[in-house]
């Protein structure tokens, strides 16, 4: 596979048809050695099918997958040895307790020290409830059991399905935290998530998926840095004069959109320019009652997956979000 | 190795291991002292030494034996399908397998785990038989001379091997239904179905039923090579296999079912 030195994960033009649906759709994936990657898209893009995937439980029907430097295809299983896996939600013997399940999987795949699992219990905080039946557990606890048990062979790269599903918000610092610090150790960390909020603070790298292909993907600084907005508000019978003389600061494809009632402005440039943009106003002879700025990756997100969900329905609509790739109001969009 | 150990410890633990031997040793154990208890009360001779009869022995090893084959043969069928059903509802086949683990190495000792636990179980059983005869004997007023009969008891570690054989097959067919419908109460109601739809097709097509794979287990511990077919309920009157015969067809269904299963899971996407 060509260019996909020092990556810890990379496809090449993955395809998964259900039928006649294309899961995935040609998806090409680069995911560096070393770092938390956030894997987004909205529901039905191909997330869950390319976790699948990554991890042998479903066959592509074209394109190629390297984990770990290596070529993984059928047949490639000892290559799982060293990843992680939490796909979907997790899944147990009911009748067991957190440490027999955790003792019962380490006896599949890769050889588990027995220590590794009292150290596992005790980082995701269930020592206590070891020895409890799992059926009794809540569905934090299950999850936090689940990304013990990804973590069993201690694998250089881990793979996560919405791994804060149903962790409270502790337990959700605690996670963050466990895969920073995992990241920090070498170990790559990949994410599936629609916790946009959580990716942004985690992540280092992001790749966002639509109807089965990557539509973005790169350094979150990087894409955030090229997404940035300032809104500013000034009297709406200036607006229309505050869009030419602002005009110039855009760039040239970016639109410039207007809340002509409330006098609001939403000038797509780097967070950082909020200074730029007040000056140039100034300069005009137009006077901001009101400026703001800032980077999201909501708005990154809405804009390169059109706000859409499984068959192409705005599913924000009713948000106020867009309904198309570029037509976002600033008010209610921008940071 | 580790596979087959943890095999047997999820089984040992697993309350379905326990219902199934419980029930089967209540019944057998119910019926043996309540027949022994009630033999002397029985309207007429005929019947009171039909009663006496089920708890005399050496005749006695061979009644509870059938009962074990008979019985556990359906119990067998369910158990099957609950292990392989629950490694899919529940999801457990699939940690293992993203954990790098083989799927056909994981079917098949899984079900190795199975056929020893059947074992354990058939002895316990028949353990517990013995007793619960030997317990209605002294209730029927019964003799049980009989109960350290050499040229019987030499037999019996061939019976009870032959009887775990047919029992690991039927067993093998509930773990495979429940493979390929990827569910525990879809493999257990339709391996009831086919066990139960088994015994009632001899009635209509008994040249062809006595190849089947219940039809066959039961023919395979006959000590005659004629007699009737078709599984617990004693089903349609057919001419049976003779014994060698019907063991090598059990073997040939164990190991068709086994490879079954393997394919359908190596093959499978697993979902869910």
């Amino acid at each position: 596979m060509s260019g996909t030195a020092g990556l810890a994960l990379a496809t090449r033009g993955l395809r998964k048809n259900y039928g006649s649906r294309h899961a995935l759709d040609g998806l090409n994936l680069s995911v560096p050695m070393g770092v938390v990657y956030g894997f987004l898209g909205p529901n039905g893009a191909g997330k869950t099918t390319t976790m699948r995937v990554l991890t042998g439980l479903v066959r592509p029907d074209g394109g190629t997958v390297e984990v770990l430097g290596k070529p993984f295809k059928r047949g490639d299983r000892h290559r799982l040895f060293d990843v992680g896996a939490l796909v979907e939600s997790p899944t147990f013997y009911p009748y067991l307790s957190a440490r027999a399940n955790l003792r019962e999987l380490a006896a599949s795949g890769a050889p588990v020290p027995s220590k590794r699992i009292e150290e596992l219990l005790d980082l995701v905080g269930l020592c206590d409830r070891a020895n409890d039946k799992v059926q009794g557990y809540s569905m934090g606890m299950k999850q936090r059991l689940g990304i013990a048990a990804a973590l069993l062979s201690d694998p250089k790269l881990l793979l996560l399905d919405e791994p804060a599903n149903g962790l409270d918000p502790a337990g959700i610092v605690a996670m963050r935290d466990t895969l920073r610090a995992l990241a920090a150790q070498g170990k790559t960390v990949f994410i599936s998530s629609h916790l946009l909020a959580e990716v942004q603070v985690m992540a280092d790298v992001v790749g966002i998926i639509a109807a089965g292909k990557l539509v973005r993907e790169g350094p979150l600084k990087e894409l955030l840095s090229m997404q940035g907005v300032v809104k500013v508000r000034v009297r709406p019978n200036l607006v229309d004069a505050a869009i030419k003389t602002l005009q110039p600061l855009a760039a040239a494809d970016r639109l410039i959109e207007s809340d002509r009632e409330e006098g609001w402005l939403a000038v797509h440039v780097s967070a950082d320019r909020a200074e730029d943009v007040n000056q140039q106003l100034a300069g005009a002879g137009i006077f901001a009652s009101g400026l703001e700025s800032g980077t999201d990756l909501e708005m990154l997100f809405l804009e390169l997956t059109g706000g859409q969900a499984v068959g192409g329905e705005g599913t924000f609509v009713g948000l106020g979000a867009p309904t198309n790739g570029s037509a976002t109001t600033g008010k209610e969009t921008a940071a | 190795m580790r596979l087959f150990v943890s095999g047997l410890r999820k089984l040992v633990r697993r309350p379905a291991s326990w219902v199934t031997l419980g029930l089967l040793v209540g019944l057998l154990v119910l019926i043996l002292i309540a027949v022994g208890g009630t033999a002397s009360d029985r309207v007429n001779a005929t019947r009171e030494a039909a009663a006496k009869d089920l708890v005399t022995f050496p005749g006695a090893y061979s009644r509870v034996l059938q009962f074990i084959t008979g019985l556990g043969g359906l119990f067998a069928v369910i158990y099957g399908a609950a292990i392989a059903g629950s490694e899919w509802s529940w999801g457990t086949l699939k940690s293992s397998v993203a954990r790098g683990e083989s799927r056909v190495r994981y079917i098949l000792i899984s079900y190795v785990s199975v056929a020893v636990m059947i074992g354990f179980g058939l002895l316990i059983t028949f353990a517990a038989g013995v007793i619960a005869a030997t317990v209605g004997a002294h209730l029927a007023n019964v003799s049980t001379s009989g109960l350290g009969d050499t040229a019987t008891l030499g037999g019996l570690p061939e019976r009870l091997l032959k009887g775990w054989f047919a029992i690991v097959e039927e067993g093998a067919l509930g773990f495979t239904i429940a493979t390929l419908a990827r569910s525990q109460l879809a493999g257990i109601g339709v391996g009831i179905a086919f066990y139960f739809g088994e015994s009632f097709a001899t009635i209509f097509l008994p040249d062809i039923v006595r190849y089947l794979p219940f039809s066959v287990a039961n023919a395979a511990l006959a000590t005659t090579s004629s007699g009737t077919g078709g599984g617990v309920l004693g089903g349609g009157v057919t001419d049976v296999l003779p014994p060698d015969q019907a063991l090598l067809l059990v073997g040939v269904w164990l190991v068709g079912a086994l490879v079954v299963a393997a394919l359908f899971a190596d093959r499978a996407e697993i979902a869910g």
